[in-house]
């Protein structure tokens, strides 16, 4: 999978699990920061992310692990998207 | 103003019936959590919580949460000698969060996946954590006050706070309080969701704690005016001293990180109870084994008491966080320890967090003189409960 | 023990949306809405879309009555504020939801964001995030009485001087699945509704000198239990509830001049209601069961105190036997009651200003 697809499927996972406005999901880029507190977020908090993460697991089939800090990853939908393609490719 | 004390105790625990099981396994230091045989744990990372163990008193027909409750609010009111015009006058304070979720959801669960909708008014009605009240009220012909709270993890310890309210208040001279939870898929689906739940059995304060173990129980106690429990000659266990009640409003699952509403609450009690920090010898902590909290109560509990001012132990660690029961059994728990001069310890906690500069108790229950102590619940949603008990009477 | 005054009052319901004035204009010329449901967007306003993403709707709705209870009360919440929230249902659509993702998908199909709402005490958590409430706050699970009750134990934490202020409050939002089910079962006789309402309760002394509006008392407030079976009718007439209240209040029943009782059309249980609030009070005040005409759910508990404050002001009553009209009642203190099948019951003493 691209990483072009893979952002379509976030922002699928943005609307369908973490309940933003269609409209707001379709005008996130891959460069909108995601945690709160950070500029021009969407503003996504703890309990946001471990939502994303099931949805990543399940949509993705790849397994998040949780003992490892992740943080850099969530950082935007750019960094998100490679790091789960390149999860897919070793799988 | 109303001195408030403990004339009764009832518990029903993950190590069996009755207070004397109960304080047996915490003595013993015996860990109570172990696979998970009431529900389907396929495809989930934790399988553990520490359940009642079979037969359970009382009839099929009632929800497991009911028999837990009968069998535990039974034994407080006949420890405490109560006959049937005190309970007559009595006050019913419950805390609730499940219900009887789990009988209600065999039932959604059947529906759903066979598509017949049997018919069960009663899995309806029960669901409800309103339904021990009703169940308990009518049961004992408790006539007076009568009402559930529902605070997530510190509803046991809001009900005993709020039954020393209206004690103190002189509303009546006589409550039964206390809380129950049974097993439910959708708690212990949801904790293993949130990836709160550690794989093995839960290690509060230890340095490699991964998260909470789930558990189930009931605790009740009999709270009394003093002076009616004097004049009658009934056996007082403790005085309920004090009590602090705050909320976090910071978020709806993870606690406040500077601990202000958990400092707060331990004030509040220690005020409410004309007691110095000094005088605290031991705090038996919410300790669910969860990073974030061992690490933000320890914090909280150096602020009000110095770093090493009170032995600290969590009951968690060998009966599971029991959720609705957790405020209550630990309150019993808590007055046991006091009449005993025997803390009872923090189960698997193997190597200490250097971060929790207070002695855990590990492993082994701990002898010591003690005169107060107090009992911590911090429930979901920043629900901040302390509870302070002094033994004897004033 | 402190004066306890009702500084501010907010509701959300199909009814009527808004403060005590809105809801005064509503009471003076009462009607029953085309259905119980609120619309949806009926809380727009009051909650914006960054939170709302959030918060499940008996949530949204609990914050939307909260903050226009606060909003008339002109109320700081820094200074110190309790909460406490009655309600029957809690919420159980998410309850429903969260198991739904399950049965349909297993555990990858279980929202982290909706497990928290499967606990009563959700709309009270969120609430007090959303107003900054840090004092005590309950949630109190009853059948019927969920309402009153909240406002009673309030009542109680204002008086003791535990807390500075309180935003008491009910709510109850309908739920299909509940509503098949109670329909299968027969109970379809009874009305049903949803929303939200809230007071602001202060020490009078406190109230005036912030010069904050004081729209009632309330003189006095006691719960108790009857005997009767788990939802079940007694036939105890006797109310050490009302006993209570009218004691603390320093009032005769003679000094009652109107009364909010609790029915909903659930014929059994009205009559029950009717025969101890007889027995109490006589025939002589005028009573008006607002339920009959808008449906249970726990707000209207709270919505009738408020309505109480308004007809010990006015002198004006909602009557709903047979038509629906508006009385002259004699104005000052009256009773506001309610009791729940299974026996729990709560009575309040409400006084003009």
């Amino acid at each position: 999978m691209e990483e072009k697809e893979v952002l379509d499927e976030l922002k699928t996972i943005l609307v369908a699990r973490l309940k933003f406005d269609p409209r707001r999901a379709a005008e996130t880029t891959e460069s909108t920061p995601l945690p709160k507190g950070v500029a021009g977020s969407i503003g996504l908090d703890s309990l946001d992310f471990i939502e994303l993460s099931i949805a990543i697991e399940e949509r993705f089939g790849i397994a998040m692990d949780e003992n490892q800090d992740l943080t850099e990853h969530f950082a935007s939908f750019d960094s998100l998207s490679r790091f789960i393609a390149g999860k897919l490719r070793s799988a | 103003m109303t001195q408030v004390v403990v004339t009764g105790l009832g518990a029903v625990s993950p190590y069996g019936a009755g207070v004397a099981e109960y304080w047996k396994g915490l003595a013993g230091g015996a860990c109570a959590i172990r696979d998970l045989t009431l529900i389907e744990t396929d495809g989930f990372r934790c399988r553990l919580a520490a359940e009642v163990p079979e037969p359970l008193a009382g009839s099929a027909r009632r929800t497991r949460a009911d028999r837990l409750a009968i069998a535990a609010a039974g034994e407080a009111l006949a420890d405490a000698g109560l006959g049937a015009r005190d309970c007559a006058a009595a006050a019913l304070v419950v805390g609730a969060v499940g219900g009887g979720m789990l009988e209600a959801e065999a039932w959604y669960w059947r529906t759903a996946r066979a598509g017949v909708r049997p018919a069960s008014l009663s899995a309806l009605r029960a669901v409800l954590p309103s339904a021990h009240a009703e169940t308990l009220g009518s049961r004992f012909r408790l006539g007076g006050p009568r009402h559930t709270v529902v605070t997530a993890c510190s509803s046991g310890a809001v009900a005993l706070a709020e039954a020393s309210e209206l004690i103190a208040a002189g509303v009546v001279d006589v409550a039964l309080a206390g809380g129950v939870d049974a097993i439910t898929r959708i708690c212990f689906m949801g904790f293993n969701a949130l990836k709160l739940l550690d794989t093995a059995p839960c290690r509060p304060f230890d340095r490699e704690r991964r998260g909470m173990s789930i558990g189930e129980g009931a605790g009740f106690m009999v709270l009394e005016a003093e002076a009616r429990a004097r004049a009658r000659g009934a056996r007082v266990y403790a005085t309920l001293a004090g009590h602090g009640m705050t909320t976090d409003a910071f978020h709806v699952t993870a606690p406040e990180p500077e601990g202000d509403g958990m400092v707060r609450a331990m004030r509040a009690a220690l005020a409410g109870g004309g007691i110095t920090p000094a005088e605290v010898q031991y705090a038996n902590a919410h300790g669910t084994g969860t990073p974030q909290n061992d690490r933000i109560e320890a914090r909280a509990l150096a602020r009000v008491f110095g770093e090493g001012g009170l032995l600290v132990s969590s009951s968690k660690s060998m009966i599971g966080h029991t959720m609705a029961a957790a405020g209550s059994l630990e309150a019993i728990a808590t007055v046991l320890a006091l009449g005993h001069d025997l803390v009872p310890p923090t189960a698997n906690l193997a190597t200490p967090d250097p971060d929790v500069p207070f002695d855990c108790v590990p492993r082994a229950a701990r002898a010591a003189r003690l005169g107060c102590a107090i009992s911590n619940s911090f429930g979901f949603g920043g629900q901040n409960v302390t509870l302070l008990f002094r033994r004897g009477v004033a | 023990m402190a004066r306890v005054v009702i500084t501010g009052v907010g509701v959300v319901s199909a009814a009527v949306t808004g403060d005590s004035a809105a809801l005064g204009a509503f009471l003076a010329a009462p009607f029953a809405p085309a259905a119980g449901a609120l619309g949806a967007g009926a809380v727009a306003a009051l909650v914006d879309p960054g939170e709302s993403r959030r918060l499940s709707r008996v949530c949204q709705l609990t914050i939307a009555a909260a903050r226009l209870a606060l909003r008339e009360s002109g109320l700081d919440p820094a200074a110190g504020l309790g909460l406490v929230v009655g309600t029957e249902f809690g919420d159980l659509a998410s309850t429903h939801a969260f198991a739904d993702g399950f049965l349909a998908r297993g555990p990858g199909g279980l929202s982290a964001l909706m497990f928290p709402n499967t606990v009563m005490n959700t709309m009270v958590a969120t609430t007090a995030i959303a107003v900054g409430a840090r004092e005590l706050a309950l949630t109190l699970n009853a059948p019927t009485v969920a309402g009153e009750l909240a406002v009673a134990r309030a009542t109680a934490a204002v008086a003791s001087g535990r807390v500075p202020a309180v935003l008491a409050g009910g709510v109850d939002e309908l739920d299909p699945v509940v509503e098949r089910e109670l329909e299968r079962f027969g109970f379809d006789a009874e009305r049903r509704s949803e929303g939200a309402v809230f007071l602001v309760l202060e020490p009078r002394v406190a109230a005036e000198a912030r010069g904050a509006p004081v729209l009632g008392e309330i003189s006095a407030a006691a719960w108790r239990a009857l005997p009767a079976r788990p939802w079940g009718v007694g036939r105890t007439c006797r109310s050490p509830a009302i006993e209570a209240v009218l004691e603390a209040a320093g009032a005769r029943a003679a000094d009652l001049g109107w009364v909010y009782a609790s029915g909903s059309c659930d014929d059994a249980r009205d009559r029950w209601e009717e025969q101890v609030l007889g027995a109490a009070l006589g025939s002589e005040a005028p009573v008006s069961t607002l339920g009959r005409l808008l449906g249970r759910h726990a707000g209207l508990g709270v919505l009738r105190v408020a309505a109480g404050a308004w007809t010990a002001r006015s002198g004006l009553l909602p009557a709903t036997d047979g038509a629906t009209r508006v009385e002259r009642v004699r104005p000052g203190r009256g009773l506001v009651h309610g009791l729940a099948r299974g026996g729990t019951h709560v009575a309040l003493v409400v006084d003009a200003a």
